[in-house]
């Protein structure tokens, strides 16, 4: 018995499998890990996108002008892939219109404008904290009703995620504090400090999802908050998978595959495979959300890069400009030559810097120029094949490269090239310093470009051919109709006549239409509408 | 404020080709040191020649190419293939033997394809295999070492009298009154012990073989082994700074020992070499980690570089064993070039979720 009693012990630990790919970057991690996660001050004007996660735009409830207490739902979902927005202190609303997102463009988009008054007066809720006696679907429910979403930077909805693996019996629940980009130290910071919270919401996340496993996975650099963690797991069913140090160990489907040994098979989620996986982020949300019955309105976000007086975590809320934290931070504008949303290696430059923190939103680097240097020319791809053994999925960049080079997108395609996760490993690699994930994306969108027209074409061409059908079946009734009707017999000479016509047109005109569907591939919208005139 | 957007990933790993190539020909150091050590200068001035050259006609080319001088004459590409030709060629060749073949590499081999990442084939093999052809009777005239010869010859390969002997050797112009010395010019290399062996299969080395003794130790003080070494040395220098990828020299290696092993036949009369002859008796050492591991023209996908260096390790023996020429790399790797595009194309690895390989 003792022997099997031991077995089941060995059998227990994680058995890790070696994820192929991957580089050893300069983490960068430990000037923002010096002081303890911060609050930030509330401040005077919080904006709130309606879309702050993959999906559609949340509907706005509260008008502008209306008075908000913190935590009331001020956006509710506008379908199944929608999250709801709730207002992140009291206030104010002072109008909903155009904002700055935090993207690479700045895209404009609709955001609602809180105007704090400083009371953080929080909204009434009837809750029970203890999350054992409440049913699977009520969890599910307030977890929806919180509008968290994924906080790890995909921003997919937890609910979504949640909902679907209910189809699929879960196996396992990941729950990923990897965090293996340069720079990012929010959950780190997180566990550092909340890993009870988050061990909480873990088992939160394992009772709606039914899971039989649930796996803590966590860098090995991480030395504090595997400690933490390994207290706070005490006495519970959760497992901890020390994951070694490499940037995209900590990327879902790496991830899912070096501790389950499952591949996410190619279009589909991870919950096909019996695996749910979470950000840290979103665990911590999904307890606050529970059992403290907060909504999703603040993160933690890494404020770091080195023209920076004092790097820090900071707790902060949602609607928060970028430059209200900077200020916090101190910048040094001398030396600041690009600030960075996101990781260093995934992240984006950028463009507005009132643009606001979002729930998506885990880290901002002021960086100076010998941090971000500036791009040397690009050069002749030398075929070193650098970027192949770093592609954590097995691509060849080489060969995508070249293909995306010569617009050869049918050759991309086939090349796999919609299974490029764009963590942009190749290109931080390339000795020829060849942008190769802007050429991933410009080839993507043209080859989705292509799609659409080709849907759009065929869309078209079934609409024509629909037309044609209807045209002849109306002649063929008004033939009918005019041949049944025989009261005119002083023209039953040229009747007979017409209808030979008549018959010829159609038949010329059926001749036509079957040429040109079988002819035309693309038929431009002016041509149907041309065709559409033309009928009587 | 940002001013300009950059596309992901913000960072950058400040590799470059330049870089790349340094480390490469800095590799090359502890082999070209070690043949000069026991051969005299002659390597070593083939190489500072072609170099010379090399960064000439580079230049000339990128002129009339409108490129950038700065940016692609940095790449380093055309020092290092200026180093590859240098030590191919036999020390104390002439100078215009040196320009033909390095002209044709630059020019003809690597510019008129398109420059640096467009030649299909290795471009110093390439000059090499050109001056094998045109000039075959220059290109296997290795001259024998110094002292197991000359034994009234009082100095050391690396003095000045010797390094003015291959210089004198490199521009035959400069000797034209100095009768002596030319007298015992043939004196600061010889062929690999494999191409001896070739060559004089019925002569001394064969004597020497059979009595036992060793043949790097009888005809050459051991100095190709240690060239050799040196070589092996470097090449697990560029394997350590990840430069080279291990799969192409370590499958020519093996393909050539397990066929040395197979096809070696001490007592019988067709005499094909023994194993450690093979691979440290001749050019295999430079050619497995230094020249077939060129990364323009060579496979690259993990797979298609093993079936490369199979492709090339049999070429090398059967050329040597039962072809016409006594040494093979070159023709060897050319050979492997041809089938680089077909090998990458068959041998690409299975796409993280995809159940079967993609785009076959």
């Amino acid at each position: 018995m003792r022997f099997l009693s031991l077995f089941n012990h060995d059998s227990s630990r994680i058995q890790l499998r070696k994820s192929s790919g991957g580089i050893k970057p300069l983490s960068n991690k430990a000037s923002s890990l010096r002081s303890r996660i911060m609050s930030t001050p509330i401040p005077k004007i919080l904006v709130l996108p309606l879309l702050q996660h993959k999906g559609t735009p949340a509907k706005p409830i509260a008008k502008s002008g209306d008075r908000v207490l913190k935590g009331q739902k001020i956006a509710e979902a506008a379908d199944a892939s929608s999250a709801p927005v709730h207002a992140p202190t009291s206030g104010r609303i002072t109008g909903i219109g155009l904002h700055a997102l935090p993207d690479e463009f700045g895209t404009l988009a609709a955001c609602i404008t809180l105007a704090s008054d400083g009371n953080d007066q929080a909204i009434k809720t009837t809750f029970t904290a203890d999350f054992q006696n409440m049913s699977e679907s009520d969890l599910l429910e307030r977890i929806r009703d919180a509008g968290i979403v994924g906080m790890g930077g995909a921003g997919f909805p937890t609910y979504l995620k949640l909902q679907s693996s209910n189809e699929h019996p879960v196996d396992f629940l990941i729950i990923n504090a990897v965090e293996c980009e340069p720079y990012i130290t929010a959950d780190e910071a997180l566990i550092r400090e909340h890993a009870c919270d988050v061990v909480t919401g873990a088992n939160i996340l394992k009772r709606v999802t039914g899971a039989k496993q649930c796996i803590v996975a966590i860098e090995d650099s991480k030395i504090d908050a595997i400690a933490e963690l390994k207290l706070a797991a005490l006495n519970s069913a959760i497992q901890i998978a020390i994951i070694p140090e490499k940037y995209t160990a900590g990327s879902e489907k790496q991830l899912i595959h070096s501790v389950t040994g499952r591949e996410v098979p190619a279009g589909k989620y991870p919950a096909s495979i019996g695996v749910s996986l979470h950000n840290t982020g979103t665990a911590f949300a999904i307890y606050k959300a529970i059992c403290e019955a907060e909504p999703c309105i603040s993160r933690i976000t890494t404020v770091t890069g080195s023209t920076l007086k004092t790097p820090k975590n900071f707790h902060v809320l949602i609607g928060t400009p970028i430059a209200f934290l900077f200020d916090l931070c101190g910048v040094d504008q001398t030396k600041l030559s690009r600030i960075v949303v996101g990781g260093s290696l995934m992240g984006t430059c950028l463009p507005d810097i009132n643009a606001p923190i979002i729930k998506t939103t885990n880290c901002l680097i002021a960086g100076s120029a010998e941090e971000f240097t500036e791009p040397q020319p690009e050069q002749a791809c030398i075929r070193c094949s650098f970027c192949a053994d770093v592609c954590p999925v097995n691509l060849l960049p080489q060969q995508l490269y070249a293909s995306s080079r010569c617009q050869d997108y049918q050759q991309a395609d086939n090349f796999g090239l919609f299974d490029c996760i764009e963590c942009g490993a190749c290109a931080y690699v390339c000795p020829s310093h060849i942008p190769l994930v802007q050429y991933y994306r410009a080839s993507k969108s043209e080859i989705e470009k292509q799609r659409t027209n080709r849907h759009n074409a065929d869309k078209w061409q079934a609409r024509f051919q629909f037309h044609q059908y209807r045209y002849k079946r109306e002649k063929k009734q008004k033939l009918l109709q005019s041949s049944s009707i025989e009261h005119q017999p002083e023209t039953e000479h040229n009747k007979q006549a017409d209808f030979s016509r008549e018959k010829a047109r159609l038949e010329i005109s059926e001749a036509v239409a079957r040429v040109k569907a079988r002819r035309s591939k693309l038929i431009t919208t002016s041509s149907v509408a041309t065709e559409r005139e033309d009928k009587p | 404020m940002n001013k300009v957007i950059y596309c992901s990933p913000q960072l950058n790993g400040q590799q470059s080709i330049g870089k790349i190539m340094l480390w490469v020909m800095t590799a090359c150091i502890p082999g070209v040191a070690a043949s000069t050590w026991f051969f005299g200068w002659g390597t070593v001035l083939n190489i500072l020649v072609t170099m010379i050259f090399a960064v000439a006609l580079e230049a000339l080319i990128l002129w009339l190419r409108n490129k950038s001088l700065r940016i692609h004459l940095a790449d380093n590409s055309a020092l290092l293939t200026a180093v590859i030709i240098g030590i191919a060629i036999p020390p104390g060749s002439p100078w215009w033997l040196l320009f033909s073949g390095i002209c044709f590499a630059i020019v003809v081999a690597k510019h008129a394809y398109g420059g640096i990442g467009q030649n299909p084939f290795n471009p110093a093999m390439c000059g090499y295999v050109l001056l094998l052809l045109t000039f075959p009777l220059n290109m296997t005239t290795w001259h024998l070492p110094v002292d197991t010869l000359f034994d009234e010859l009082q100095f050391s390969t690396l003095s000045w009298t010797s390094f003015m002997f291959s210089l004198q050797l490199c521009f035959p112009a400069l000797t034209s009154d100095d009768v002596q010395l030319t007298e015992y010019l043939d004196g600061f290399a010889m062929a690999t012990p494999l191409i001896e062996y070739e060559l004089a299969k019925s002569s001394a080395v064969l004597v020497a073989l059979k009595n036992n003794t060793s043949l790097f130790a009888s005809t050459s003080n051991t100095g190709w082994e240690i060239v050799n070494f040196g070589f092996l040395l470097g090449g697990l220098f560029l394997l350590t700074k990840k430069i080279i990828s291990w799969q192409i020299p370590l499958s020519i290696i093996m393909t050539i020992t397990v066929l040395s092993l197979l096809f070696y036949a001490p007592g019988s009369t067709a005499v094909y070499g023994e194993t450690y002859l093979h691979l440290f008796g001749s050019a295999t050492m430079i050619g497995a980690f230094f020249i077939a591991t060129d990364p323009v023209s060579a496979a690259t996908t993990p797979m298609g570089r093993i079936i490369y260096g199979i492709i090339i390790g049999v070429a090398i023996y059967s050329i040597r064993v039962w072809g016409s020429y006594p040494d093979s790399i070159a023709i060897a790797v050319l050979l492997g070039n041809f089938f680089a595009p077909l090998i990458d194309h068959f041998c690409r690895p299975r796409i993280y979720g995809h159940s079967t390989r993609s785009g076959l």
